[in-house]
Formats: C-alpha cells, sequence, structure tokens
C-alpha cells in the first residue's frame, strides 16, 4: 500500500517559486494498476519521483507498506528501490552498447543477487518479453518496441512490488504499445504488484483500476473502475 | 552492488570507447614508459658500478688518509696549520693542495695493529723511462704495484693466487702494451724489462761541492749536480687482458710492493715526499665499519671503506636516475589531466545511464567507485603498455648498448620484476586519484536531472 499524504513540492524560492504539487493525498491499495494521468507540465511525473523516493517532497510525506520514505536513510532507500520498485521511461534508456544480458542483470547485480542465480532469472525474464533469442545481442541493434520490452525485462527481473512506468509507450506505434501494455498488465496480475503508470493517453488510462488526475498540481479527480473492467484490462 | 561486478561493468564501459581508452592509456603509457627505463639503467648501472667495486675492491678494503680533504670533495679553507707532515699534493679540484701525509710512523703503528693486515702505503711511482728486451726504444709509462687483493684474468703467464704477491723482481704488463711494443703476449713473457727511476737533485752543501772540486774538479762537480739514476730489472710475468670492469682508466705496469718501495724511497730521497704517503690501503679483519671506527676515533685518520666508495658511486647514479624519472613524472602529470578529461566527458556522455543505475538503486558510492575503477583500468592498460614497451625496447637496445659502451658481459638496462609490478601499481593509484574528481560529480548527479536528460 502506498500512501500519499499532503504532499507539496516546490521548486525555487521567493517570488519565483513554483509549486508542482500542491496538497497531494491519495492511497494505492496493493496490486493495484493506477494510471495518474495530465498534460506535460501537471505535476504527474514529480509525484511518480516523490512515490518512488528519488525526490523529497517539500513538505508532506509518503508510506510506503507502512514505511515513511522521508525517515529511511539513504542506504535503506537505495536498497529498498533495488529490491521493491523498478522503473521504465518513455525514452527506454537500456544500455545500447550492452548486451541484453547485460542489461538485464544490472538491477540483479545493484541487489547483489548471487552470481549463480542471476543467469537463470535474466533468461526467464527476457523469454517473458520474448526476446530470448537476443540475449547477447547488443540493445542498440534492437527496434524501439524490443527496446521497451527489453526494458521492461529488466524492470521486472528483480520481481518487484511496484513498478512505475513513465509514459512506457509514449515513443512506440500503437501496434508495439499495445505489446508493451499488456506486458506490464500480465506482470502486474501475476505478480499481485501495483503498477503506476505515468500517461496522458486517456486510451491507457481507462484499462487502469484507477485513475489520479493531475491538473496544475492538484488532484481533480480520482476515478476507481470496477474490478471487473481491470481485469479485463490485464487479460485483454 | 558488489565490488566484482562494478569492476567487470567499468572493463566493459570501457571497451565501449576502445579508440579514446586506448589513446588515454597511451599518454599514461609514455610515463610508465619512461621510468620503466630509467628505473632499468639505474638498476643496470648499479649492477654495472657493483661488479665494478666487487673486482676492483676487497669489501675488507680500507682505504686511510689523514687528511679529510682527499676522501672528501669538500676541499675547507686553504688555509692550515703547519706540520712538519704537511706536503703539496694534487687535490680533488687538480689545484695542488697541502694536505697531511701519511708518514713510515703511521704505517708501522698501523702494521702493528691486529685489526688490520696488508697494510701498505701508496707509493706514487715515477720512471724516468723503461725500457722492454728486444726493443731499443725507451718509453715512458706508468708504474704501479701490484694489488694482491683482487685477481685479474691474463692473456699469457701467470699470476699468484688471491693475496698473494707477485716476486720482487717480477713485472706485469697490460695488453694496451702489446701493440705499441709489436709483440704477442707469449713473446713478452719472461723478457727483460728495466726500469729506470731518478734520484731527485738534492742540492748539494758547499762542503760537499769543495769536496767534489778538490778531488776531481770541474767533471767532479757536474757530476754530483747531474741527477742519479738506477736501473731497476724485471722479468716479465704476466700480460693482462684489458678488462671492461678494470677500476684504472689507462694502462700502467705493475711491479711487487717490495719493488714499489724501493723506488719511492729511491726517487724520493732527499726530497721532503721522503717517507710520506697520500694514504694507506689495509684490509680490514671481520667488520670493517667497526675497524673504520676504531681507527679514526683513536688517530683521527680518515677512513673509507668498501662501502663507501661504493656509496659514492651509487649516488651519482641515483642522481641521473632521478633526473630521467623527474621528466617522466612531468609525462604522467600531464596524463592525469587526460585522464580527468577523459573521465569528466565520459560522466557528460553517460547521464542517463547514471540516472537510471540511480533510479535502480544504486548508491552513490558504488557509482563513484565504477568512474573511479574506470580510472584505474585505464591506469593498468597504460603501465602495462609502457611497461611492455618498456622490455621491448630493452630487449632490443641491450645488445646494441653493450656493444657501444663495451660493457663486455654486463646489460646496461636491467629489469626487475618486483619493480616494475611496483611502477604499475602506482599508476593505477595516480589514475584512480585522477578519476576523483569525476567520479565525485557522477556520484553527485541528482537523478531526475539525469533522467530528464535526452
Amino acid at each position: 500500500m502506498i500512501e500519499v499524504r499532503n504532499v507539496v513540492k516546490t521548486y525555487g524560492k521567493g517570488p519565483s517559486a513554483f509549486t508542482a504539487l500542491n496538497d497531494v493525498s491519495f492511497v494505492v491499495p496493493d496490486g493495484t494498476v493506477v494510471a495518474v494521468v495530465g498534460k506535460s507540465g501537471s505535476g504527474k511525473s514529480t509525484l511518480m519521483h516523490i512515490m518512488s523516493g528519488l525526490d523529497h517532497p517539500t513538505s508532506g510525506e509518503v508510506l510506503v507498506d507502512g514505511k515513511n520514505l522521508k525517515e529511511m536513510k539513504r542506504k535503506e532507500l537505495d536498497a529498498f528501490r533495488s529490491t521493491e520498485m523498478s522503473f521504465i521511461f518513455q525514452s527506454f534508456f537500456v544500455q545500447g552498447n550492452e548486451s541484453c544480458y547485460d542489461n538485464v542483470a544490472l538491477p540483479l547485480e545493484v541487489s547483489e543477487v548471487g552470481y549463480r542465480h542471476r543467469a537463470a532469472r535474466v533468461r526467464k525474464a527476457l523469454e517473458g518479453v520474448e526476446l530470448s533469442d537476443k540475449i547477447k545481442q547488443r540493445a542498440k541493434d534492437l527496434s524501439g518496441g524490443q527496446k521497451q520490452r527489453l526494458a521492461i525485462a529488466r524492470a521486472v527481473v528483480g520481481e518487484p512490488k511496484v513498478l512505475f512506468a513513465d509514459e512506457p509507450t509514449g515513443n512506440l506505434d500503437s501496434a508495439t504499445g499495445e505489446v508493451v501494455q499488456e506486458l506490464l498488465f500480465k506482470y502486474a496480475h501475476d505478480n499481485k504488484a501495483t503498477l503506476i503508470i505515468v500517461t496522458h493517453d486517456q486510451d491507457l488510462a481507462d484499462k487502469c483500476q484507477m485513475q489520479i488526475h493531475v491538473k496544475d498540481g492538484v488532484i481533480s479527480r480520482i476515478d476507481s473502475a470496477t474490478s471487473k473492467q481491470a481485469d479485463e484490462g490485464s487479460t485483454k | 552492488m558488489k565490488r566484482i561486478d562494478i569492476l567487470q561493468r567499468a572493463g566493459r564501459n570501457l571497451r565501449q570507447a576502445k579508440g579514446r581508452t586506448f589513446l588515454t592509456a597511451l599518454a599514461i603509457s609514455v610515463g610508465a614508459f619512461t621510468l620503466t627505463l630509467s628505473l632499468a639503467a639505474g638498476q643496470g648501472a648499479r649492477q654495472y658500478a657493483d661488479n665494478l667495486l666487487k673486482n676492483n675492491i676487497d669489501p675488507q678494503a680500507l682505504f686511510i688518509v689523514k687528511d679529510k680533504s682527499i676522501t672528501s670533495t669538500d676541499t675547507g679553507s686553504g688555509l692550515k696549520e703547519y706540520s712538519s707532515d704537511l706536503s703539496a699534493a694534487s687535490g680533488a679540484s687538480g689545484a695542488s693542495v697541502a694536505v697531511k701525509m701519511m708518514t713510515d710512523e703511521d704505517v708501522s703503528k698501523l702494521q702493528a695493529r691486529s685489526d688490520v693486515k696488508q697494510v701498505v702505503p701508496i707509493y706514487s711511482l715515477n720512471a724516468k723511462y723503461v725500457t722492454f728486451e728486444g726493443n731499443a726504444k725507451k718509453y715512458y709509462s706508468p708504474l704501479t704495484y701490484y694489488d694482491a687483493t683482487t685477481v685479474s684474468e691474463v692473456m699469457a703467464g701467470s699470476l699468484p693466487k688471491l693475496g698473494e704477491q707477485i716476486g720482487d723482481d717480477e713485472i706485469v704488463v697490460p695488453e694496451q702494451y702489446l701493440d705499441t711494443l709489436g709483440v704477442s703476449a707469449k713473446n713478452l713473457i719472461r723478457k727483460k724489462v728495466v726500469v729506470v727511476a731518478a734520484q731527485a737533485v738534492a742540492t748539494p752543501s758547499e762542503a760537499e761541492l769543495q769536496q767534489a772540486f778538490l778531488g776531481g774538479g770541474n767533471t767532479a762537480v757536474e757530476e754530483l749536480l747531474k741527477p742519479k739514476t738506477h736501473d731497476y730489472t724485471f722479468t716479465v710475468r704476466a700480460v693482462l687482458k684489458k678488462s671492461t670492469l678494470s677500476f684504472v682508466s689507462s694502462p700502467r705496469l705493475h711491479i711487487s710492493t717490495g719493488a714499489a718501495k724501493d723506488v719511492y724511497v729511491y726517487t724520493t730521497t732527499g726530497t721532503e715526499n721522503a717517507g710520506k704517503y697520500i694514504g694507506v690501503t689495509a684490509l680490514a679483519k671481520g667488520d670493517s665499519a667497526a675497524v673504520k671506527n676504531v681507527l679514526q676515533k683513536k688517530y683521527g685518520y680518515s677512513v673509507q671503506t668498501a662501502k663507501d666508495a661504493q656509496g659514492l658511486l651509487f649516488t651519482f647514479v641515483n642522481v641521473l636516475q632521478g633526473i630521467v624519472a623527474g621528466f617522466a613524472m612531468l609525462a604522467l602529470i600531464a596524463s592525469v589531466f587526460g585522464i580527468i578529461n577523459t573521465q569528466y566527458i565520459s560522466v557528460l556522455e553517460r547521464t542517463s545511464q547514471i540516472g537510471l543505475m540511480k533510479a535502480l538503486g544504486m548508491s552513490n558510492k558504488a557509482i563513484g567507485k565504477l568512474f573511479r575503477y574506470e580510472a584505474a583500468w585505464i591506469g593498468f592498460l597504460g603501465g602495462a603498455l609502457g611497461v611492455g614497451l618498456g622490455l621491448i625496447v630493452g630487449w632490443l637496445a641491450n645488445p646494441v648498448i653493450t656493444k657501444a659502451l663495451d660493457l663486455g658481459d654486463n646489460r646496461l638496462l636491467v629489469f626487475v620484476w618486483w619493480q616494475l609490478a611496483l611502477l604499475i601499481i602506482a599508476l593505477v593509484v595516480v589514475a584512480i586519484s585522477a578519476g576523483w574528481f569525476p567520479s565525485r560529480k557522477a556520484a553527485r548527479l541528482d537523478p531526475i536531472d539525469a533522467l530528464r536528460t535526452e
């Protein structure tokens, strides 16, 4: 469960100060697929950064499974992020010069998974995104859709409980975007993981169980779809 | 993140920028190469000096003088208290300076001691000319006495066992004389050599002059004023082979210490140098340093041991080596900036990668390490490259240098494995410290800013 309590984020000081988030509060239950919807500059990305502990709120707090991110030491927070969370970005951020294997192995190295257990998990993750045949290929030789699938494999290899996806389909055509969406929903469903998708794509948002609409730094609306709809989305 | 994983990632990152890595490493390798050769040359020179000393000086040898200015380069002030054993001698600077000489009394004092043996004063010998059997010409030749503390190679004839003198009627001729004399070494053995020594002209007293005039007239006076000479006849015992390890640069004739004493006494009689020696050589029994201390304390002599002489030579080698190493250091300093620059660019290029790694929970510390290890790899590559090139050049150049400098069996470039290993380690450390600034920049990058890039 992720609790966001009265989060305020201000950039700059004095008259030029800009408030990106203004008193935002909500609760995301475990295993929910959430869409954070809003136009660019609405503060949705900032919200994601604060929920993941990458950024700190100016005031207010975020609790993940009852643990207050603000009270965690940097080392704990790093460890927490490496084992409990993962990310998918609009521009993939795969390492073009590295092999697919090395790309996917990075989170396992960071969370200090023993060398012997890594290979099997990397292979399984690549199988999940149907990139098994590219295991030794360099990531830069992949197509856009393949790169994002590789990024998904990298995100899920550590089996995180919370998966953040920042405009995961933003750089993809609709067909490959569809595949990526399905992979994300499938992971969340199969692992009962919380999936938080930041997007401005209402079609994608409509497939999520919960929609948090952000506008000018405040939450304008929270829609909770029925679980039936969500299940349809995840198995589609 | 585990160290080994960071190290592997660092190596992989470098492989992805092969050209840049190679060029940066090349800059370090220049310094490493120069340092390798300077280390090798220093080692070679020290070994050569060591061989030189071992072949020429008994480790127990002592060189004893009364005046410190002979053994030290410091000549002190020119003004000295007069004493009867003060005599003019050539100082280190070549100028004639008054130095305190060792006297017969000093020699017998030393000979009486039980902690030294083979006490021989340094006879400075002067022959007017020498003649060789079967050759009508008169020659000038430097003369010295045979050193029983070292063994030299012979071309012909034989030398006595170590520590034994040649006979008083025997002489040893250097190889270099054969050309001038036009004979082979074998043919020279057992030939006679006559050394003609001249006595210094003593000013006769008035009474002596009068007596001579009364006895033989003008001719008798002339006879009295003419310098007297004496012929010393020797048999050639051996011809010395020219040695690359010889301490004495110019070739000379060798006679026994006994004969040398006779010649010295004859040539100096009536001069103020009679019974005076610039120094005395001796062999210490037991610890030479301890004997040195005793002699210095008890008699006020200045004593040089074989080790001291070695130290003097080594200082010279070390200074030369230091100069070369200094230039290598300059090259290294230049390459340090190369590493800093390369790594800064690398951090800028990989901003998004750094952001991603941070988002995945990689700690700032691990990120810093990643970049420092990359610098370490560059340092290692550069070091290995430079040392490798140095070894190749040494391997190729050694025979040429040895031939050009006529070093015999000696090598000028001597590589010591532990020195080279230490050099590479030191370069890795230097590279890591050069990589510190860029690595700090990477560690401090804000992941959100970093992920916004693109």
